[in-house]
């Protein structure tokens, strides 16, 4: 009977050891349900957190072309060797991954023929900031050096060729003003906010590839990444892809452009070379130059510092951003406000003795001996001083500043590059605010004779040219034709652009040019040099001075357009440190036009179209 | 041939269900420490199928238990202890140091855990000591005496210094005593006083901290109260889990993570990437944390069946323990299912978070040679309970 109690008794504590126990697993299953279901998404999230990361990947930037679809900016793959943490991980501390991938430099280096980039310093901040990346060893390989690898018998595990994208200009320093050059990638906190990682990209920094970076680079991809416990890659997925950054379609001919660089290499000075049918700027030349292909794919210290301390100003685009007194060379719009004003006829003359007396200082004209009694058309060929004071002092300065203005002088051109100068139409009011002075009489005379206050770039030059060859259109210089896909679809195009016409009666547009012409045609025509056979031309001659007194320095100045006819070529040239514009600026123009009218047929066609 | 017929006849009145769910389980460690290993570069055996042939091993020792009358254990279960008390203290001499710990005696390039013979041994001893039926088990001196001969294994494997299986002792003793019907008071004053000992050794770790004192204070107070640094990395993990995540703190972090993400139903098979990725340790995937890569990868209703087949054997074993022939049989039992429960329990607790990481294997499931065997040796015990039961 005990017995059978004692039973009974275990057996109800069987039954309750049994209820605690499924109780227990059920409060498991419990915390399980909570963990798993209820709190997932926080636990996922963690997951994200500690395994994935998200990689800015660049996109190949656009390329640059000239008229001609010739290609002026292009991308070119640079081979790097560079070292895959992941396969030459060392059991233990990273320290002996570190010694590993030392050795392997060292091992690699009688191969590469030069030392690596990398110390071991950056070998450990990769292992902490970059881990899942490529550590690049060696960039630019030659081919001589990727065929060295190839061959090679060392072990080239955790070895890997990596590719980056490098900026090429093709042509070396053909218009390297106007292209510019490209550095690497400043980010902004907000472009990198949702990556833990990111490759270099390239960034305009100069000329077009500034103006129209964001036209050029495209849409970064994204890459996503699964990390290790220890930080190394295991899987890569694009989350999304890079979206090719459009190509920029340049007005500019290469072929002038290469005519243009070669007549002013050998001085410091500007050519710009406009259609003045449409303001297409065909060439567009500032020296000294530089290289950019010298810069990629990082800028050198050493060499930068030697650019920026060249006296010569070598990264300074002086077609844009430079001002000169233009000289002489103004002179056509000095006359175009006279007759305009109706102050003088054309046939009006003034006895020019080689000075001219303003209260009782004589102002000098170029010839001392004088050039007699000279009208508009001869005083324009002959670029006599005491003819222009004489009708600027008639029509006044207003009518000059005026009519400057309506040139497009003393504003920027609008131009796509970056850095422009606006240059100076100076006014009463202008002297007023920036030399606290009055206007006199002494400046209208300057200012007649496109010197004193007044700065214009040869740009501006060229444009104030192209008028004269279309004959009162002010065009606004083209330098863009177009945006195109990689696949050569156009996406934008620009338009030429006719800022305004300027209102000038036919007759007196054409006295001027006449004046012009014989600058060039007429056997005693300053400008004479310049000449070439079977083209009439026109143009103008400008001799400026600069700097101190004593130092006699000059700026050569001629604009030109040509033929006189129908003119397909403006342009305005400038030389520092000439003898005189006609000396100097003209034979190097002679040289120009004769190039560009030598240019096969077949690519005219297309300018003018 | 006759006794041959009649061994077959009780293996034919073993119970399947429990086998099927054994089965059960060790198909499902074989098949997540195929999982937990499958992105191991560097291991040259497959673990894997080194416990396939433990669990073979295993399966064969449960038959031969089960043919073995456990009523026979009253001849050698004395020895037996013996035997597990001598291996005890040859493991803190001549024990193989892992981790910090001596808990494995090598035979023959065979890895063995005497904390596991041990275990065993108690609940043997214990089933023994409290079967006749006569002795009068609420007696204080009787259970005194269990709780001594439990004691000394218990003292001996904290030495090791193993606390997850030195505390698993604990209420293995107590249920058995509790079904062998000693007086719950004391009983109770004994769980409680076993439970504020842990919360003890929970707070003395905490509080020198907490109250400021320095460091080299910290030092001396726990050498006083002889706390190794790792027991006490181990619990203050538990205390402070956000306190070294690269640290001691780092396996529960990734293992809660795991199960957490793994959401209703999982990554799929091979497919958990805090495995995959090594966050979770690739030492302690197929063993210890096994749980937490089943749950990753097949997600709460993975976890749902692992809890499923432990229920079943605790009901399955419950049962045995019902229809023992005697008390010895019943207790025997209860003291089995108990130390697997309770592996299982702390085990799954601690991968999910709710108990400190103590490094207690999930029975059957966990790889792990030894406790592969022992675990199937103890079952065996119960089909050998099972098939001597009245009736048939």
């Amino acid at each position: 009977m005990a017995e059978g109690e004692t039973t009974l008794l275990e057996l109800k504590r069987i039954r309750l050891v049994l209820f605690i126990m499924l109780g227990l697993l059920l409060l498991l299953g419990a915390i399980l349900f909570d963990l798993q279901i209820s709190r997932q998404p926080e636990f996922e999230a963690s997951l994200h957190k500690q395994s994935v990361r998200r990689i800015r990947l660049p996109a190949p930037r656009g390329r640059i072309f000239d008229r001609n679809q010739l290609c002026l900016a292009d991308n070119q793959p640079c081979y790097c060797l560079a070292f895959n943490l992941e396969d030459l991980r060392q059991p233990g501390r990273w320290k002996n991954t570190v010694a590993e991938v030392q050795r392997k430099v060292g091992e690699l280096k009688g191969l590469m023929g030069r030392k690596a980039i990398i110390s071991e310093e950056d070998i450990w901040t990769h292992i902490r900031r970059r881990l899942p990346l490529p550590l690049v060893a060696w960039r630019s390989l030659d081919p001589a050096a990727l065929a060295r690898i190839s061959e090679s018998s060392v072990d080239m595990t955790g070895v890997e060729i990596y590719v980056e994208p490098n900026r090429v200009y093709p042509k070396g320093g053909l218009a390297a003003h106007v292209l510019g050059y490209v550095g690497k990638t400043d980010f902004s906190k907000d472009e990198i906010a949702d990556f833990q990682y990111y490759l270099p990209e390239m960034d305009g920094k100069m000329g077009l590839e500034r103006q129209f970076n964001q036209t050029l680079v495209g849409l970064p991809g994204e890459q996503l990444m699964r990390i290790d416990a220890s930080g190394l890659k295991r899987a890569e997925r694009m989350d999304k892809e890079a979206k090719l950054g459009a190509n920029v379609i340049l007005a500019l001919d290469a072929r002038i452009q290469a005519l243009a660089e070669g007549v002013i290499k050998d001085v410091p000075g500007a050519v710009v070379v406009l259609d003045p049918n449409n303001g297409d700027v065909l060439a567009l030349a500032s020296s000294p130059t530089f290289n950019p292909n010298q810069l990629m794919p990082f800028f050198p210290k050493a060499l930068w510092d030697q650019l920026n301390d060249d006296p010569g100003k070598p990264m300074l685009n002086k077609a844009v951003a430079e001002v000169y007194a233009p000289g002489s060379i103004f002179k056509p719009v000095t006359a175009l406000a006279a007759l305009n004003s109706e102050t003088i006829a054309v046939g009006m003359t003034v006895n020019c003795p080689g000075y001219f007396m303003i209260g009782n200082k004589a102002m000098k004209c170029w010839n001392p001996n004088g050039h007699g009694l000279v009208d508009l058309r001869r005083g324009i060929e002959q670029s006599c001083n005491t003819y222009f004071i004489t009708i600027g002092l008639k029509c006044g300065n207003e009518a000059i500043s005026d009519l400057a203005k309506l040139f497009g002088l003393g504003e920027k051109t609008g131009i796509e590059l970056d850095r422009e100068a606006a240059g100076i139409v100076p006014t009463p009011e202008w002297k007023q605010k920036y030399r606290h002075d009055d206007w006199r009489n002494g400046d209208t005379c300057n200012f007649a004779i496109g010197q004193g206050a007044l700065a214009v770039t040869p740009l501006q030059m060229a444009v104030v040219a192209a008028t004269l060859a279309s004959g009162g259109d002010v065009m606004r210089p083209r330098l863009v034709l177009s945006l195109q896909d990689a696949a050569g679809d156009t996406l934008t195009n620009y338009p030429a652009t006719r800022v305004r016409r300027l209102p000038l009666a036919h007759e007196t547009m054409q006295a001027v040019r006449q004046g012009m012409h014989d600058v060039i045609m007429a056997p005693t025509g300053t400008g004479g040099r310049a000449r070439i056979p079977g083209i009439e031309m026109a143009g103008k001659t400008g001799t400026a001075e600069y700097g101190e007194k004593e130092d006699r320095k000059k700026h050569g100045w001629m604009i030109l357009f040509a033929p006189y006819e129908k003119p397909r070529y403006a342009v305005a040239m400038v030389v520092d440190d000439a003898v005189s514009g006609g000396f100097t600026v003209g034979p190097r123009l002679h040289e120009l036009m004769m190039g560009i009218f030598n240019l096969p047929a077949a690519s005219q066609k297309k300018e003018e179209g | 041939m006759r006794e041959f017929l009649q061994q077959f006849r009780l293996l034919r009145r073993m119970n399947w269900i429990m086998l099927l769910m054994i089965i059960g389980l060790i198909v499902f460690g074989v098949c997540f420490i195929y999982s937990a290993t499958s992105m191991r570069e560097d291991s040259t055996v497959d673990l894997y199928a080194k416990q396939i042939k433990w669990a073979l091993a295993g399966i064969v020792c449960y038959f031969g238990i089960t043919l073995f009358d456990y009523r026979r254990l009253r001849d050698v279960s004395w020895l037996f202890y013996a035997v597990a008390l001598v291996l005890l203290v040859a493991v803190l001499f001549f024990g193989t140091r892992i981790y910090g710990a001596k808990r494995w005696l090598m035979f023959m390039g065979v890895g063995v855990q005497p904390s596991e013979i041990g275990k065993l041994a108690v609940i043997a001893l214990s089933a023994c000591l409290l079967s006749p039926a006569a002795e009068k088990f609420d007696r204080l001196p009787a259970m005194w005496r269990l709780f001594l001969l439990a004691g000394i294994p218990m003292a001996l494997v904290m030495k090791e210094p193993d606390l997850g299986s030195a505390l698993v002792y604990l209420p293995v003793v107590v249920a058995m005593l509790f079904v062998a019907g000693a007086r719950v008071k004391p009983l109770v004053i004994m769980g409680v006083s076993g439970a504020a000992g842990v919360l003890l050794l929970l707070a003395a770790v905490a509080l020198p901290e907490q109250m400021g004192m320095t460091p080299e204070h910290q030092d001396k107070f726990f050498h006083t109260i002889r706390l190794s640094e790792y027991q006490r990395d181990r619990i203050e993990v538990f205390l402070q889990p956000g306190k070294d995540p690269m640290g001691t703190g780092w396996n529960k972090r990734q293992s809660e993570i795991a199960v957490g993400s793994g959401g209703l139903t999982g990554k799929g098979y091979l497919g958990g990437t805090q495995n995959i990725l090594g966050f979770l340790p690739r030492t302690v995937a197929p063993t210890d944390f096994i749980f937490s890569v089943i749950t990753e990868e097949l997600g709460f209703i993975g976890a749902l069946g692992i809890l499923a087949l432990y229920g079943g054997l605790v009901i399955c074993g419950l049962y045995v323990a019902r229809v023992a022939p005697d008390k010895m049989g019943r207790v025997l039992c209860v003291g089995i299912v108990m130390m697997v429960f309770t592996h299982a329990f702390v085990n799954m607790a601690m991968t999910i978070g709710v108990l400190p990481v103590v490094g207690i294997p999930l029975p059957l499931v966990s790889y792990g040679g030894t406790f592969m065997v022992i675990t199937l040796f103890a079952l065996g015990l119960m089909q050998s309970v099972y098939v001597r039961r009245p009736g048939l």
